[in-house]
C-alpha cells in the first residue's frame, strides 16, 4: 500500500512543480535572488532491512553501498533508521553490495540490479540463520519500479 | 427570441475560445516543468554499460597476484576480555588447526545464510593442514599468517575451511587448545581446554572496515578466517539480555569443575563433568566460532570424538 501512496504524491508534486515554476518565470529576476529550486524526479529505489535472527530491528547500523564498477570504495554510506532499513537509488545496472555492521557482526547483500533500474526477477535474500547466530537478515525489498521522490533543493544567495 | 440569440452567439463564438485559451493556459503552465526535466541531467538517469564482472579472472600466468590468507582471534584473543560472568580470561595459547582452505571467486557471489557451496569460477586451495596459535604475538599484533600463493587475479568473495585435530605439534590430537588464564575476585584459574571436533565452514565475503580478497594483476590481497570467541564466552561490555550473552556458555560452568585453582579437560571429560546442558551449549556454540570478519559462515559439524 505504501508504495502507491508515494506514487500518488509524487504525481502531485509534479503537478504543482510546474505551476510554481511558471509563476516564476513571469516575476522579474531581482526577486529570485533568494529563491529557491526543488526538482524532482521518479526513479527506483532499493530498500534493505537488517535485523537480528532474534528479530529485533539493527537500527543505526552502519552501511555501505558499493557500486558494480568500484567495489572498494563506498558509493554510498549511512546508517539504519529505527526498523534497520536503508533506502539507496542504483544509478547503473550490475551487482549492488550492501554492508551493513553494527557491533562486530555485519553481513554483505549483493542485489542484481537491470538495467531499467529493477532489481532482478528471481532474486531472493534468504536467511537460514542458526540460533547461535547473531546474524543480518538483509531483506531485498524488491520494490521493482516502485516510485520514490527525489528533491533537489538549492538556496541560492 | 433576441436573448436566445444572444446565449446562443456567446455558446459559438465565445466558449471554443475560452476553452482553447484554457487549454493553451495549461500546456503553458506545464511547458517550463517540462523544459526543466527535458533539460536537466537527472530527468534521464544514464545507463551504463554493464561492466565485466571480476569473477571472469584470466587465466593467463600475467593475470595472476599473491593472495595472504591469514586467522584472526581479534583483540578478545590477543588482549583477553571480561566474560558474561565477569571472569577476566587471558590467552597464553589458542591453537587451531585448520585444513582445506580455499578460496573462491564465486559467481554468483556465495550467500552463507542460504548454504550450499559458492559457485567457483577460480579456487585457489591450500593443500597442507596447519596449526597456528591466534594468541600469538602482542595486544596489537596482526592476524596470523596461514599462507601467501600465487593466484590468478579477481574477486575472491568466498572462503571455505576445514578445523580438525593436529597430527603433530603443541596441539596434536586437538582442533581447539585454549590455554590461559580466568580470575574472578580472589580466584584465579589457570587452564588448558582441549576440544577435538571436527569443523567445516563456508563463508561468503569478508565484511569488516576495509574490503578484501580484491586481487589485481602483479598485486596482493588479504583474505581472512576469524574467529569470534566471544559466542563461548559472552562479552562482559554487553547487556546480560543481549544474543551474544544469552547464547553463551560463559566460564562459570568450567570453574565450576576447576580443582585447586587449575582446570586441565578435554572433550570427554567436559562430556563427563559438565551439566547435560552446558555440555549442549558448548557443542552447539563451536560452530559459530567461525566467521570473515562479521560476516557469518554456513558451519557443519562433521564429526565429535
Amino acid at each position: 500500500m505504501k508504495p502507491f501512496k508515494l506514487r500518488r504524491t509524487v504525481i502531485w508534486a509534479l503537478q504543482r512543480l510546474g505551476l510554481v515554476v511558471a509563476a516564476g518565470a513571469c516575476t522579474p529576476l531581482a526577486a529570485m535572488a533568494h529563491g529557491a529550486h526543488v526538482q524532482s524526479r521518479t526513479t527506483s529505489a532499493v530498500e534493505i532491512q537488517a535485523a537480528y535472527d532474534s528479530g529485533e530491528p539493527m537500527a543505526a547500523a552502519t552501511v555501505q553501498v558499493f557500486a558494480p564498477d568500484d567495489p572498494e570504495t563506498p558509493r554510498f554510506t549511512g546508517v539504519t533508521d529505527t526498523a534497520g532499513r536503508f533506502v539507496f537509488v542504483p544509478q547503473q545496472p550490475g551487482d549492488w553490495e550492501v554492508s551493513v555492521r553494527q557491533a562486530g557482526h555485519g553481513d554483505i547483500a549483493v542485489i542484481p540490479v537491470e538495467a531499467d533500474g529493477a532489481i532482478a526477477a528471481g532474486f531472493t535474500q534468504s536467511a537460514g540463520l542458526t540460533p547461535l547466530q547473531r546474524g543480518v537478515v538483509l531483506g531485498a525489498v524488491a520494490w521493482g519500479c516502485v516510485g520514490t521522490a527525489l528533491f533537489f533543493g538549492r538556496g541560492k544567495r | 427570441m433576441f436573448r436566445s440569440t444572444t446565449q446562443s452567439l456567446h455558446g459559438l463564438l465565445f466558449r471554443p475560445i475560452m476553452s482553447r485559451l484554457s487549454l493553451l493556459f495549461r500546456i503553458a503552465s506545464a511547458m517550463p516543468l517540462l523544459a526543466l526535466l527535458a533539460c536537466s541531467p537527472e530527468s534521464t538517469p544514464p545507463v551504463e554499460p554493464a561492466e565485466p564482472t571480476a569473477e571472469t579472472a584470466p587465466s593467463d600466468d600475467q593475470a595472476a597476484g599473491q593472495l595472504t590468507i591469514r586467522a584472526n582471534g581479534e583483540d578478545f584473543v590477543r588482549q583477553g576480555f571480561v566474560t558474561k560472568d565477569d571472569w577476566q580470561v587471558t590467552f597464553d595459547h589458542v591453537y587451531v588447526t585448520l585444513a582445506e582452505v580455499t578460496a573462491y571467486q564465486s559467481d554468483p557471489p556465495f550467500d552463507a545464510e542460504a548454504g550450499g557451496q559458492p559457485q567457483a569460477q577460480q579456487m585457489v586451495n591450500l593443500d597442507a593442514p596447519m596449526t597456528v596459535d591466534l594468541a600469538e604475538g602482542g595486544d596489537d599484533a596482526d592476524p596470523i599468517l596461514i599462507a601467501t600463493v600465487e593466484a590468478p587475479a579477481g574477486r575472491y568473495n568466498a572462503l571455505s575451511w576445514q578445523m580438525q585435530p593436529a597430527a603433530t605439534g603443541p596441539a596434536e590430537g586437538q582442533t581447539i587448545w585454549l590455554e590461559g588464564t580466568a580470575a574472578k575476585a580472589d580466584e584465579t584459574i589457570a587452564f588448558v581446554v582441549k576440544l577435538d571436533p571436527t569443523l567445516q565452514f563456508v563463508c561468503g565475503d569478508f565484511v569488516g572496515d576495509n574490503r578484501k580478497g580484491i586481487l589485481e594483476a602483479a598485486d596482493q590481497a588479504d583474505l581472512e578466517a576469524t574467529f569470534h570467541f566471544d559466542h563461548l564466552f559472552g562479552d562482559g561490555e554487553a547487556a546480560p539480555d543481549d544474543d551474544i550473552n544469552t547464547g553463551a556458555l560463559g566460564f562459570e560452568p568450567l570453574a565450576a569443575i576447576a580443582t585447586d585453582g587449575s582446570l586441565e579437560v578435554d572433550m570427554a571429560e567436559l562430556e563427563a563433568q559438565l551439566t547435560p546442558e552446558d555440555y549442549t551449549a558448548l557443542i552447539n556454540i563451536l560452530p559459530s566460532l567461525g566467521h570473515v570478519g562479521e560476516g557469518h559462515c554456513d558451519e557443519t559439524i562433521l564429526t565429535n570424538s
